[in-house]
């Protein structure tokens, strides 16, 4: 694998420093509405513009969901990204030493700050410094899954300017992807704990990823390449039901998107066979 | 056109500007709801339409609006979401979420209709709407139909009763039939939980078609968890829904990748909503069968589908507790041929004919140090994996070994045809000498052997006499010996001493009835012997036996249940214990044996399976034993006794009532009595029945007898009342 990802997570900055933080203003949300509108119109027409809205999920919400995160927010699919482990857990200087921190309350930019005055030597080599680095040019800090409140909204995060935020004001999202069993049967019960109080229906995608910055970097382009395939059909079915061809589709371009979920998964299985993948339709 | 597009590029907008407002301060929803309605109402255009139901599915499951400000913007909604669902379009994104936003509505409305029982126009437009989603269900498009399960999912949860967690607030409880008052003007709890009954069948149904969805499946477990949890009266039924639900063995056609990922997510989505209801509730009564039910699926998938981990590994519980080395094996790619390496040269251990491998540590390792369940949940998976052309390898191979080993053993044996006794012969030996050794190596045994045998050829096995046969009648007469023995044990002296150890170290509940070796154990053993040993050996004879005098030798049993009566006779006021544990035993016999005879009954008899029962008659004749001798002041071992044993029957009661014929005992019937009727229900009818009978029989009963009579049986002392004043004018 001739692919770095310590190139990766050293080159974010250049693909992201585009995002305008600061272009967005914050003295009145009416001003920031249109704002965000102006943004989401330079995808396309209004039609066009419909995406899916991701979630991406892991251990610790550093390593592989952030991967997602990136690669989904770079090319503006609508992101959020959790962790469904009770802390944060990135490698210390020994396996039985780990740094560990506190979900919510705790910025990637700490993080970075406080591994980089222990030991920058070491932190460097084992890329957790590039990967925080990549962090905290995307959102504020990492967030639980079983703390997120599903329909509050995010306003906030958006006039921060945490990368994918844009759509997500809602606090909703349509498809949830995970990177390990465990997460996944940690969201799904989560769900059931919520007690579905939204009655919006919500797929949930687990897709097996080791947690090393290699397979994550791979992880995060078969995330990706699914998330296209699911949005490109999503986004069918809008046209095919439109004002302009509701009538007329037929067949298979009736089917609707959820139908063909089953179907998305396993041709994008074959394409990725050593990222095992599990799914369910649950509740938020 | 332009022109039109331009303006609805800006309404949208217009629209996004608006939602971002109330998202940022939920206290304008509001204001923002009544400025958006007329805008996307039903006459407007589709995407206005989409946007719009989009908007009001998201304002009212929003968890930062008030329910209080829902409840009121609630009635003008509806209003709209109605005029839309019934426009003859049907387009798909705005079904799915007025549909959506009907699921949250639901629970408001109803309970804002408690709270305002006239409320009839919100009710009835709630109902339009619902009966509407509910008509059209099974047509609706797919993502419609979707979210139709969690809208009946709502409306399940709505109207069967949950739990009232503070009656003293009720605006704290959560909404569901049990807040309904009765009387309700508009709501009829009868009708509305038939409603949700109806609906959770036809919501459950989905586990019982041929060709389950997964998505709708999917769907349905998702949303049944908050059931389970919060609706006790059905839970139950939900949950032996899922646990008759087994995706896999639906399958029937060609396996398909998306076949294949649809039966996986069923089936860990089920297993999801499993462990989610027993991780709430460990001590489920449903739990063994819920991990029973995980268990299998996982099972059936690893035989039904699965090729991708078959390469892989096999499943995660069976490879943990295994050997590192055994690990490598099954890891290893199983090479086409299998090597049978050639059998070592000399006498053969069965152990070694049947091993294929080389290694040492494999093939010395103990099977037996595993448990059993381990073993068998080892070994099925790993049959059910097994390369069949290998297999039939290895089995050609040993087939190959076993045959060349009897020809070579035959073609030994035929110079020394003496030889053949060797094996009628050997297997008499083996416990005593082999068994030490382990099976690994039961050849270290052979030469011993062959050096033997001659001196076995020339003496040849040596057999005890058989014992000349006993005679039934000695055969009882020394069964009855051993029984007195037994009861000799009673009365020793020394066991007395034995209680007060047996005192200082308590026994707790995993002892064992008898292994103290003191006189309770012994006790124990004789009514285990008086009622147990003999059952089944006396059926055929049963009619005979069970009315006494018959017989003309008592069977060792009676012997000792005789002797047993005499014995609790001797001092009945301490023995009674012993007389206690001895008709429960007699009782329990009695149901098992009754039982077993029902199980063995076979189709083309028709009598009535006929087995002696002792208990009825032995509780009379120790009741009619004790009887004579109780005194007035017996009431305590009266009460015991009658509440102890395990069955009243109407003969007992007869005799409880027999001592009301003593004067001085009228007392002792009649609170014998009241203690049965007020702590023995089951005996209730029986013993005011009996009551009834003393109390018109014997005069001296009334005072007491009718006190409790009027309580218990009001009907009976009146007519009583009603007659004497008849009867004494008549004397």
């Amino acid at each position: 694998m001739a692919y770095d990802p310590r190139v990766a997570g050293s080159s974010t900055p250049d693909v992201l420093t585009s995002a305008p933080s600061e272009s967005i203003s914050t003295d009145s949300s009416l001003a920031m509405a249109t704002e965000s509108e102006k943004q989401q119109s330079v995808d396309g027409p209004a039609s066009e513009s419909f995406k899916l809205k991701f979630c991406t999920v892991c251990a610790s919400n550093n390593n592989r969901s952030m991967e997602g995160h990136l690669k989904l927010s770079t090319v503006s699919f609508p992101v959020i990204s959790f962790g469904t482990g009770s802390l944060v857990r990135l490698p210390g200087p020994t396996i039985t030493q780990p740094n560990v921190y506190s979900f919510n309350t705790t910025s990637y930019n700490q993080m970075y700050e406080e591994l980089q005055s222990k030991d920058e030597r070491l932190y460097r080599n084992n890329g957790i410094l590039n990967m925080l680095g990549r962090n905290r040019q995307l959102k504020w800090g990492p967030e639980r899954f079983q703390d997120w409140v599903p329909g509050l909204p995010r306003l906030d995060h958006v006039a921060k300017g945490d990368k994918g935020a844009l759509g997500t004001e809602g606090g909703v999202v349509d498809v949830i992807i995970t990177c390990e069993e465990r997460c996944w049967d940690a969201v799904v019960d989560d769900l059931m704990n919520k007690g579905s109080p939204l009655n919006r229906p919500v797929h949930v995608f687990n897709v097996d990823i080791k947690d090393n910055h290699e397979e994550a970097s791979i992880g995060g382009r078969a995330i990706l390449d699914l998330a296209m395939r699911l949005n490109e059909a999503a986004t069918q079915e809008r046209k095919a039901n439109g004002s302009e061809g509701w009538e007329n589709g037929a067949g298979e371009a009736r089917r609707s998107f959820d139908e063909k979920v089953p179907e998305i998964l396993a041709a994008w299985q074959e394409k990725w066979p050593h990222l095992p993948a599990l799914w369910t339709l649950a509740w938020l | 056109m332009a022109q039109m597009g331009d303006n609805l590029v800006d309404q949208v907008a217009q629209l996004n500007a608006a939602r971002n407002l109330v998202l940022g301060d939920a206290a304008l929803y509001p204001q923002i709801v009544h400025g958006i309605l007329p805008i996307i109402g039903a006459h407007s255009r589709l995407e206005l339409r989409r946007w719009g139901s989009d908007f009001l599915a998201e304002t009212f499951a929003s968890p930062v609006l008030a329910t209080a400000q829902k409840d009121v913007l609630a009635e003008k909604v509806l209003q709209t979401l109605r005029e839309i669902l019934e426009l003859p379009e049907g387009d798909a994104a705005v079904l799915k979420s007025v549909v959506q936003a009907s699921a949250s509505l639901y629970p408001l409305v109803f309970r804002h209709v408690i709270n305002h029982p006239a409320a009839t126009a919100i009710w009835e437009s709630m109902t339009a709407i619902k009966q509407n989603i509910l008509q059209r269900w099974d047509n609706f498009p797919t993502a419609v139909k979707i979210c139709c399960v969690k809208f009946v999912q709502r409306i399940i949860q709505v109207q069967t009763p949950g739990l009232i967690s503070d009656p003293r607030r009720p605006e704290q409880n959560e909404t569901s039939l049990a807040i309904v008052p009765r009387g309700h003007a508009l709501l009829t709890i009868p009708n509305l939980e038939a409603e949700s009954s109806g609906l959770l069948d036809r919501l459950l149904s989905v586990f019982q078609e041929n060709s389950s969805d997964p998505l709708f499946v999917n769907a349905t477990l998702n949303c049944l968890s908050v059931l389970i949890r919060t609706r006790q009266s059905i839970s139950n039924k939900i949950i032996s829904a899922i646990l008759s639900f087994n995706p896999h063995k639906q399958v029937n056609g060609p396996m398909t990748p998306s076949l294949r990922v649809g039966l996986k997510s069923m089936e860990r989505t089920t297993r999801s909503l499993l462990v989610n209801i027993m991780k709430r509730s460990p001590n489920h009564p449903l739990a063994g069968k819920m991990q029973q039910h995980i268990e299998r699926m996982a099972q059936s998938r690893v035989e039904a589908l699965d090729e991708i981990s078959r390469k892989r590994t096999l499943p995660g519980e069976t490879i943990d507790s295994l050997e590192s080395a055994k690990r490598a094996r099954m890891d290893a790619p199983t090479p086409p041929t299998v090597k049978i390496p050639p059998l070592p040269q000399g006498p053969i251990s069965y152990s070694q004919l049947f091993t294929l491998t080389e290694d040492a540590g494999l093939s010395s390792f103990d099977v037996k140090q595993l448990p059993m369940d381990l073993i068998v949940r080892i070994t099925v998976p790993v049959l059910a994996r097994i390369d069949p052309s290998v297999f039939s390898q290895a089995l050609e191979g040993i087939r190959n070994r076993y045959q060349t080993l009897s020809q070579q053993q035959a073609a030994s044996r035929q110079p020394a045809a003496v030889e053949e006794e060797e094996d009628d012969y050997e297997p008499e030996y083996q416990p005593m000498d082999v068994s030490d050794l382990g099976p690994d190596q039961p050849d270290a045994t052979k030469p011993e052997v062959d050096e033997f045998q001659p001196d076995i050829v020339s003496l040849g096995p040596f057999v005890l006499p058989q014992p000349p046969p006993l005679t039934e009648d000695e055969a009882g007469e020394l069964g009855r010996s051993a029984a007195t023995r037994v009861f000799s044990m009673l009365g020793a002296p020394d066991l007395s001493s034995q209680p007060g150890k047996a005192q200082q170290r308590p026994l707790g509940f995993s002892r064992l009835a008898g292994s103290t070796f003191d006189r309770d154990a012994w006790a124990t053993l004789l009514t285990r012997l008086a009622t147990r040993a003999p059952a089944g050996l006396e059926v055929d004879t049963g009619d005979t036996k069970t009315d006494r005098g018959l017989q003309k030798k008592p069977t060792v049993s009676d012997t000792v249940r005789e002797t047993l009566y005499r014995y609790i006779l001797e001092d009945f006021r301490s023995r009674l214990n012993l007389g206690i544990s001895w008709l429960n035993e007699e009782w329990y016999n009695d149901r098992i044996q009754l039982r077993f005879a029902a199980t063995q009954r076979g189709e083309e008899d028709s009598d009535e399976p006929s087995v002696p029962l002792h208990y009825d008659r032995w509780v009379v004749r120790l009741l009619d034993g004790i009887l004579p001798y109780l005194d007035s002041r017996d009431l305590k071992v009266l009460v015991r006794f009658l509440s102890e044993i395990p069955e009243m029957t109407i003969p007992v009661a007869q005799r409880v009532a027999s001592l009301a014929k003593d004067p001085e005992r009228v007392n002792l019937c009649v609170q014998a009595l009241l203690y049965l009727i007020m702590f023995r229900p089951p005996a209730r009818e029986m013993c005011l029945n009996t009551l009834e009978d003393v109390y018109n029989t014997y005069e001296e009963s009334r005072p007491v007898a009718g006190k409790i009579l009027v309580k218990w049986r009001p009907a009976a002392v009146e007519t009583q009342q009603s007659e004497t004043p008849a009867e004494t004018s008549q004397q």
